[in-house]
């Protein structure tokens, strides 16, 4: 099936000072996919959203559903929500406040779901921002993005700082209230176990570099986790794997599902060992 | 429009508490003059005596001057106030990290920035306005008591004092919102210290080359002087104080000097929204 790109993005360069936080990005993301950008600390995530959504002064090309992105024009939000740490809603509003002021400057603002999903929060409209949880703020967040008729949600580091039942709620409203195959979600994160289920495709980013961007479940079938006692770790070192993990008398290390170890146990990896095989790791080759 | 309008709203939501505040200082000082009124009403020591004003020169007039008079220090605070609201006007957001959520909207820099600053400068001048009212109608009955009020005169001088404080605000108001999109952080403190310094450079330069360069702060005070209903003085009598409301009206409104105080507010806030809009959101 041909998918039409809904992002763009041809030799995206970005430079902070002398610092290189984004080297000459090359990528396309398709329509009605959930994606992963994964990538560690620094790697240049939080750079690559705001690039996009032409916050950020940068070199090369980045068109937005057909429209080339220069600089930052307001009207690419009619198309895109861009959820950034929760966090960043306005403190000195109220909660009914904020559901005004976005409602009134929203064209595609979705009132009857807003009531919906104010209905089934426990926000007090009278509430301010500041005095509400993390939580809440979340879910406040989450409440004006979802009544917005967007086509792309960009979610940059949505749940840093929450707790786990927070970080599973948000992701499943996201999938449950927003999600169908015409819209597309970019979510960047290095909490990759609470999205994993619900990503299709995944790109991997490091030191500003795309260094993958694949379907997740191909990916999974490309690599395996492949598990020696620790007097033959020789055995799992002459395939060249980048970490080698010691659990329990055991070692491990992901590698090509075609490679074939005698007596060696065989398992599926998690984003987690596939993105530390491709990135490496503070422990790499220990 | 619509769009507008909600960004206004949002605005005024946001800095409601400040603009409350010359409100709630001439608040304050009203009760205070009723308590020290009360305390020396029952202490006995209240002589006032509303008779007491008949043969002060000059006698109309007095409506026209105390109008005057009594906007000063309301005046001030207005001005101050908008030197508070508008060196924050394009920082707020970052300081309080809503930037993001702000930018992210699907609405105009230069509405967001208009909003800013019409609800930095006008939400002060309509709390000015408002004060002004307060205290023409306290003025009002006071002289109506001592059948010393004419409405002509009395208007002349509130309306005088407030546009003369507005005019002093849209022009403090604009350069102190230009600061703020240079400066993130005191931007008034900050561009002051600019120009003083730029002033005391050019001062040596012109003693020590024998060069003629201009002044910035002197241009700056000269656009900030507003004409102010000043000049006057014991000798203004009831026979030319008609004569001297209308000239005072050309000097503090019908004059080249409030075309260029609006020019050059206009090319501030132009300037300062480029540069807002012109900055990365990190």
């Amino acid at each position: 099936m041909i998918q039409k790109n809904v992002i763009k993005v041809s030799n995206l360069t970005k430079y902070y000072g002398k610092f290189k936080a984004l080297d000459n990005v090359e990528i396309e993301i398709p329509a009605g996919r959930i994606i992963g950008l994964l990538g560690k600390n620094g790697a240049g995530k939080s750079t690559f959203m705001r690039c996009i959504l032409g916050f950020l002064k940068h070199k090369g090309e980045i068109e937005i559903l057909g429209n080339p992105i220069r600089r930052h024009q307001e009207s690419v939000h009619e198309n895109i929500a861009f959820i950034p740490d929760v966090n960043s809603l306005d403190d000195r509003l109220t909660v009914k406040q904020t559901m005004d002021y976005v409602s009134a400057i929203n064209s595609s603002w979705n009132n009857t779901k807003a009531m919906e999903l104010l209905a089934s929060s426990d926000l007090k409209p009278q509430q301010k921002v500041a005095n509400l949880s993390k939580g809440m703020k979340t879910k406040l967040y989450l409440l004006i993005t979802l009544s917005l008729d967007v086509t792309v949600l960009l979610l940059d580091e949505p749940t840093l700082g929450l707790d786990i039942v927070f970080r599973k709620e948000f992701f499943n409203t996201i999938l449950g209230e927003f999600y169908d195959e015409n819209k597309t979600i970019i979510i960047s994160t290095h909490q990759v176990e609470e999205v994993e289920q619900i990503l299709q495709d995944i790109i991997f980013i490091d030191e500003g570099k795309i260094i993958l961007q694949e379907d997740i479940d191909e990916l999974k079938k490309q690599y395996s986790i492949f598990t020696v006692p620790s007097d033959q770790r020789e055995k799992l070192e002459q395939h060249n794997p980048k970490i080698i993990s010691n659990t329990l008398g055991k070692v491990s290390a992901v590698l090509d599902s075609k490679v074939e170890i005698a007596e060696a146990q065989v398992s599926r990896p998690t984003l987690s060992d596939l993105f530390l095989e491709m990135v490496g790791g503070s422990n790499e080759k220990i | 429009m619509k769009k507008f309008k909600a960004l206004l709203i949002k605005d005024l939501q946001i800095n409601k508490k400040t603009l409350m505040i010359p409100l709630w200082i001439t608040a304050g000082f009203y009760l205070l003059i009723l308590l020290i009124s009360a305390v020396a009403y029952l202490s006995g020591d209240l002589n006032f005596n509303f008779a007491d004003i008949q043969g002060t020169p000059p006698s109309e007039s007095i409506n026209y001057i105390v109008n005057i008079a009594i906007m000063g220090l309301p005046g001030l605070i207005s001005l101050i106030f908008i030197i508070i609201l508008t060196q924050g006007a394009l920082n707020e957001n970052i300081r309080n990290n809503s930037e993001l959520f702000h930018r992210s909207q699907p609405v105009s820099i230069w509405y967001q920035s208009a909003s800013r600053y019409i609800v930095g400068i006008a939400g002060n001048w309509l709390a000015l306005f408002t004060i002004a009212i307060f205290n023409f109608i306290v003025i009002a009955i006071i002289l109506a008591v001592t059948d010393k009020f004419i409405f002509g005169l009395a208007i002349s001088g509130m309306a005088q004092s407030v546009i003369s404080f507005m005019k002093t605000g849209i022009i403090i108001g604009s350069l102190t919102f230009f600061c703020s999109a240079i400066f993130k952080d005191k931007a008034f403190l900050q561009g002051l210290a600019i120009i003083v310094g730029v002033q005391f450079l050019f001062i040596i330069l012109n003693a020590l080359m024998q060069w003629h360069l201009p002044l910035p702060l002197n241009y700056i005070i000269k656009l900030i002087n507003v004409a102010t209903p000043s000049g006057m003085d014991n000798e203004l009598v009831n026979e030319n104080i008609v004569y001297y409301i209308r000239e005072a009206w050309m000097r503090i409104v019908i004059n080249w000097n409030t075309l260029l105080q609006i020019g050059v507010s206009g090319v501030l806030f132009v300037t300062a929204t480029l540069i807002y809009k012109s900055r990365e959101i990190k």
